[in-house]
């Protein structure tokens, strides 16, 4: 009965050496407040000046989502009073961004596709941190002046599915870029979610409502599937004029609720105008020339997945969603293994083995190592079950994949005399099983193979094995 | 513009500031005053002309992405905040 509206604002967090507009470095392992100055603490008489590389990475944003990079964008001052922002204001664009007008294309399961439209990415400076301890709070500015790049979408998406596919797909052309760490527990890729519904058939937008605070993919599904609900019954109860109003509220994952943050709207006056401080931001013909170079991005690496490498559509879809994924894939082509082999060895036994938070860059399977026991069951040297045993064994030592395979004795024999041999010694021990098989008992069959698998110890090729066994039962 | 009771409580509300309740009418009285000044401006025809936001055509200055902090000056501003420890800024609880 209902539609769902949602827009999403994500704030990026550039990954440049130093600020926005000082050069402190933006390191945050550094002690509490050793990466400020003058200019970032506020102090009077420091003016900001523009780093060079917020705009290129703006601009190779720009460029990857086919928006219009501005040539003149400005600077303007949000006024706001909490101690994370020794300025009282950030210096954000509100009325001319560097980026606007994109297109994001999002893959369905199905194959089917849609497009979601960019409204704006603008350049703005993030805050710093604030710790609270008792009747005091502790203030550190280390982060205070970082480059942030802030994506608005236009309410476009249509579900809570909709708006994480959207999320995964600019967070992997983030990546691909390599303009931000886009790390959402970091904080360097943080999701703001708009949300209202309307009765399916209307055109109009009603009252939406800002999430806040949710810093995983998962969490935000659920936020959205929660609030969703929320502003539903309350149109059925017939409460939606008083109840859903244009706010923020949280989201308490505990609880599993958002809540109003009513303090924050009340205070929220920002008296927007254009910051004296900064001339216009100018992109030369130079410059855009210069910044607008970008790598592949996640699509048309896909697309050349499918084309060059004969994978399938859904498969190439899964392993270029991340950068780490594509790029281990290709390092494990150029070792010799097959592309299907290795997608099936990188996108399917890998990743069941990375438990307790391990990722492809923080286990102990590299690119090298898969892409040997991929081209070890390509050379027939062992079984595809045992390339599993194989693995779960490097998890844990650290060795070559031959000196692994080796030690569990897993080495495949093809050698047909040995196997022979084998089945010899079985077919006496089980005479009479022998005189049943020929005597028609069919399912017997099975017996013999599996009996001289267990035999070889599994190392047997299994193909081989059946081989013998209907040649010499007859 | 109206200078009015209710617009001073917001502002003293956005300032973070308190007027006293026998200083209200005079300083109602010198931000008018303030501000019918610059209205003064509205008396010139600007039809046509668009924004401008700088009295120069020129763009901002950038600079180059290179890191350098003296943490000798960044010490000696937090050794002279009003309140300070363990190198961090201390302020009032803050917290909902």
């Amino acid at each position: 009965m209902f539609e769902i509206v949602i827009g999403l604002e994500v704030h990026v967090q550039l990954n440049t050496n130093t600020k926005l507009f000082c050069s402190c470095p933006t390191s945050f392992n550094h002690k509490q407040n050793r990466n400020t100055c003058p200019t970032c603490l506020a102090l009077p008489g420091a003016l900001p000046v523009l780093n060079k590389e917020v705009l290129h990475k703006s601009i190779m944003f720009g460029e990857a989502v086919g928006a219009t990079v501005n040539r003149t964008s400005y600077f303007d001052r949000k006024s706001y009073f909490y101690p994370d922002s020794p300025l009282a204001y950030q210096i954000t664009q509100l009325y001319t961004p560097v980026v606007e007008h994109g297109v994001l294309e999002l893959d369905f399961e199905d194959g089917t596709h849609k497009t979601i439209r960019i409204n704006r990415a603008h350049i703005e400076a993030d805050a710093g941190k604030n710790i609270h301890e008792g009747d005091t709070s502790k203030v550190d500015l280390n982060r205070a002046g970082t480059p942030l790049l802030e994506i608005v979408s236009e309410p476009d998406m249509r579900s809570a599915d909709e708006a994480i596919l959207y999320l995964k797909k600019l967070h992997s052309i983030v990546r691909y870029l390599g303009i931000s760490d886009a790390n959402m527990q970091e904080g360097s890729f943080r999701v703001d979610v708009n949300v209202s519904i309307r009765p399916r058939g209307d055109e109009k937008l009603y009252t939406r409502v800002e999430i806040k605070n949710i810093n995983s993919f998962r969490f935000i599904q659920k936020a959205i599937e929660i609030e969703v609900k929320r502003q539903s019954e309350a149109w059925e109860d017939g409460v939606y004029e008083d109840e859903i109003v244009l706010e923020t509220r949280l989201f308490d994952q505990n609880k599993q609720e958002t809540r109003s943050m009513r303090g924050k709207e009340e205070a929220a006056d920002y008296r927007y105008f254009p910051e004296p401080d900064l001339l216009k931001a100018i992109v030369t013909e130079e410059m855009y020339e210069k910044y607008s170079k970008i790598p592949e991005l996640p699509d048309a690496k896909r697309d050349r997945f499918v084309k060059e490498l004969g994978l399938t559509e859904y498969d190439a879809n899964v392993v270029t969603s991340t950068l780490e994924m594509a790029n281990f894939l290709e390092e494990m082509i150029a070792e010799g293994a097959t592309a299907v082999g290795a997608n099936k060895w990188l996108t399917g036994e890998l990743p069941a083995r990375l438990n307790n938070g391990m990722t492809l860059e923080t286990s102990p399977i590299n690119s090298k190592l898969l892409a040997t026991l991929v081209k070890r069951i390509e050379d027939k040297t062992i079984s595809n079950k045992a390339a599993k045993d194989v693995l779960d064994y490097l998890f844990e030592n650290e060795v070559s994949v031959d000196e692994a395979i080796d030690k569990l004795g897993l080495k495949q024999v093809s050698d047909t005399g040995a196997i022979e041999k084998m089945v010899d010694d079985i077919m006496v021990a089980n005479a009479d099983k022998v005189e049943q098989y020929r005597g028609g008992k069919d399912k017997l069959f099975g017996f013999f193979v599996g009996q001289t698998m267990k035999a070889s110890k599994g190392s047997a090729n299994p193909q081989v094995v059946n081989e013998i066994v209907k040649a010499k039962l007859g | 513009m109206q200078i009015d009771d209710a617009l001073l409580s917001k502002l003293e509300n956005l300032s973070h500031l308190h007027v006293a309740d026998d200083k209200r009418e005079e300083i109602i009285a010198q931000l008018s005053e303030i501000v019918s000044f610059v209205d003064n401006l509205s008396e010139l025809d600007t039809t046509g002309v668009s924004d401008t936001f700088s009295m120069t055509d020129n763009g901002t200055l950038t600079r180059e992405d290179t890191p350098s902090c003296n943490t000798q000056v960044n010490e000696n501003i937090i050794s002279n905040s009003p309140k300070s420890g363990d190198n961090y800024f201390i302020v009032p609880k803050i917290i909902e």
